[in-house]
């Protein structure tokens, strides 16, 4: 019988999310997200290869501010640098960048929302006093507060996993100021959750408190904490080119909201070296794109009474 | 000494929840009364025994069930498992031991099964989180032999089923089985087949009759429905607006009852060829008054069709008709 369960259960699992996949893909947005976030990926994984190494002005090789051709396929800079490579590797920067802060907003968020909704009383109460204020505080200008000093606290030297230090502060400061709108979510999920019946069942059946928030509460959360996932990268690719625009971004590691912010400062809008601005541009629209076309799919596919029927 | 025969006992059982008041009670401190779902309730369960607690909906008999299975906490009275009180036993770890002699059977298997967990997580959690099994060669014989007991065979082929891919009997199967892996000596049935086709009733209540003949687990049988419960209990007691009418052996209950409410109950159970020549009383008129207002005197009197001035003054004290057949109602002598 013990084989039973290594036989079997894995197949259950397995089948429920093959028929997730199959819904997942019938939407065309997930189909359009995937293949944007897919190739952005694949590009920000390895820049090196498709444009060799980060061009600086002193490895700069073209003219300044040329417009596309065929040797520098977007053209260059003001310095004479290739923008297709400065665009490419800005693509690893700021997915790193987006993507971490996402977890890091996620795992704050749950953690929060499903301890404020299961225990209730002085806890949650106490919890969503803390998330309104994170709420309310516009996000973006307590980022803009908080990073420089904490750049100024950390210093900018040394290097954490190949990126530097300044790298993280700013996905901290974006996980940290992104996580409310997620932990309401989660809670007011976790409150209609915790009066089902199967939560009574496994109280009956000995479970603690803890092992009934991760087993029966956090895999029902999934579709939310997904769908919404989705849409908390979308805007934490937003602040993070917000901030890098505004010159809080490391200019030794350019990411999309460097390039704009370095695109301006070269007068590049009114130079008309519109492949300055717009490459790096329409990179950030393009990526927030596919993942709000993701998260809604997402949304639809776990949400059987918004499915379109065929 | 403790009545050591039975396995559960309920003295006086009480469940009082506060009405919450407005913000004006609250600023002058006054107090807007409390649901009194469960209202003193004395009740002896004797091992391998089944006895059924019948009632409608609103009498309360929800809640107890709840009690006796930790979910809801009393407010007054004892409830002594093998002669030990458990109304100070608290927190998860405290309960365990509990926990394994004491299951329950929840009444909507649509809703007591988690949408995510698989078959084999479902009756494999209370094994894995009371501490009952070693390995996982233990786990899935002890899940096997539950799913195959509730009559799930073979049982190999339900364990990587989810529970929206079953019937409404084999979900029901599986709440019954998870509820028999721990193997209990007490198990809360809260109308385990009142959501059930009137054809997989009979044979989910042959599952839990065979446990009691083969276990002697005991069976506190929770339901409105009178012919069934005499079909499986023992004993029957019948609870309205939070208190015990009425408690007796089952055919004395269903065929010799002595509670007007008892009466009623039965003549409300509609009969193939009518309900001739069992008229004794009209029809219970109106509906079980809220539990915030309960009627002085005896409780069913605003519905009682032989109520006289002592019931709304008065209420009657459980009152011996027979052995072991208690009814209280002043006119049971």
């Amino acid at each position: 019988m013990s084989d039973n369960i290594v036989r079997y259960c894995p197949r259950g699992r397995a089948r429920a999310i093959k028929g997730f996949l199959r819904q997942f893909l019938s939407y065309g947005g997930a189909q359009v997200g995937l293949v944007c976030l897919v190739f952005f990926l694949v590009v920000g994984a390895v820049p090196n290869i498709l444009a060799g190494p980060l061009q600086t002005a002193i490895n700069a090789t073209g003219d300044f501010l040329a417009p596309p051709s065929g040797e520098h396929l977007l053209g260059t800079d003001e310095i004479g640098r290739d923008v297709l490579n400065l665009v490419l590797h800005g693509a690893r920067i700021s997915l790193t960048i987006a993507l971490l802060a996402t977890v890091i907003s996620l795992v704050v968020g749950t953690t929060i929302g499903t301890t404020a909704g299961y225990y209730g009383g002085r806890v949650d109460v106490w919890l969503m006093r803390l998330t309104d204020f994170f709420f309310v505080m516009p996000s973006f200008v307590l980022a803009l507060v908080i990073t420089p000093v904490v750049l100024e606290v950390m210093g900018r030297g040394g290097e954490i996993l190949g990126f530097r230090p300044s790298l993280f502060v700013i996905i901290v400061v974006i996980g940290m100021t992104s996580w409310s709108f997620v932990a309401r979510i989660v809670r007011s999920q976790t409150l209609s959750l915790k009066e089902r019946p199967f939560i009574d069942r496994a109280r009956v059946a000995g479970s603690s408190n803890f092992g009934i928030m991760v087993r029966h509460i956090l895999p029902n959360l999934v579709p939310q904490i997904a769908a919404n996932g989705a849409l908390v990268v979308a805007s934490a690719i937003y602040v993070e080119t917000s901030l890098s625009f505004l010159g809080l971004g490391d200019p030794l590691q350019p990411s999309w909201g460097t390039l704009l912010s370095l695109a301006q400062r070269a007068g590049a809008a009114s130079a008309g070296a519109w492949w300055y601005l717009g490459a790096p541009g329409l990179c950030v629209l393009t990526v927030s794109l596919s993942f709000v076309l993701i998260g809604s799919a997402l949304d639809d596919t776990f949400n059987p009474r918004r499915r379109v029927i065929p | 000494m403790p009545d050591t025969a039975g396995i559960l006992r309920l003295e006086s059982l009480q469940v009082h929840f506060p009405i919450q008041g407005g913000l004006f009670d609250r600023v002058l401190g006054r107090s807007v009364g409390a649901m009194r779902a469960v209202d003193g309730i004395d009740l002896n369960v004797g091992r391998g025994e089944i006895v059924a607690l019948v009632g409608e909906s609103g009498s309360g008999k929800t809640t107890v069930g709840r009690v006796i299975t930790k979910l809801a906490k009393p407010t007054g009275g004892r409830m002594l498992f093998e002669g030990r009180d458990m109304r100070s036993v608290e927190g998860f770890s405290a309960l365990r031991p509990y926990r394994r002699r004491v299951q329950m059977i929840f009444q909507d298997a649509y809703q007591a099964l988690n949408p995510r967990h698989t078959v084999f997580d479902i009756v494999a959690e209370p094994l894995q989180s009371l501490r009952l099994v070693g390995n996982a060669t233990q786990l899935a014989d002890r899940v096997s032999e539950a799913l195959a007991a509730a009559g799930l065979n073979p049982p190999g082929d339900f364990f990587a089923r989810f529970p929206h891919e079953l019937s409404g009997g084999q979900r029901q199967r599986v709440v019954i089985a998870g509820a028999l892996a721990v193997r209990p000596e007490l198990i809360v049935a809260d109308e385990p087949v009142s959501m059930l086709d009137v054809s997989i009733r009979a044979q989910i209540l042959q599952v839990l009759v065979d446990l009691r003949d083969r276990h002697n687990m005991a069976l506190l049988f929770i339901t409105h429905d009178l012919p069934l419960a005499w079909l499986i209990a023992d004993r029957i007691a019948v609870l309205y607006l939070g208190k015990l009418v009425e408690i007796g052996s089952a055919d004395e209950i269903t065929f010799n009852p002595r509670h007007p409410y008892t009466v009623a109950l039965r003549n409300a159970t509609p009969q193939i060829g009518g309900n001739a020549g069992r008229a004794e009383l009209p029809a219970l008129q109106g509906e079980v008054p809220s539990a915030a207002r309960v009627p002085k005197g005896c409780r069913f009197h605003p519905r009682c069709p032989l109520a006289f001035d002592r019931c709304k003054a008065e209420e009657p004290p459980a009152i011996e008709v027979g052995p072991q057949h208690l009814s209280a109602c002043w006119l049971a002598k």
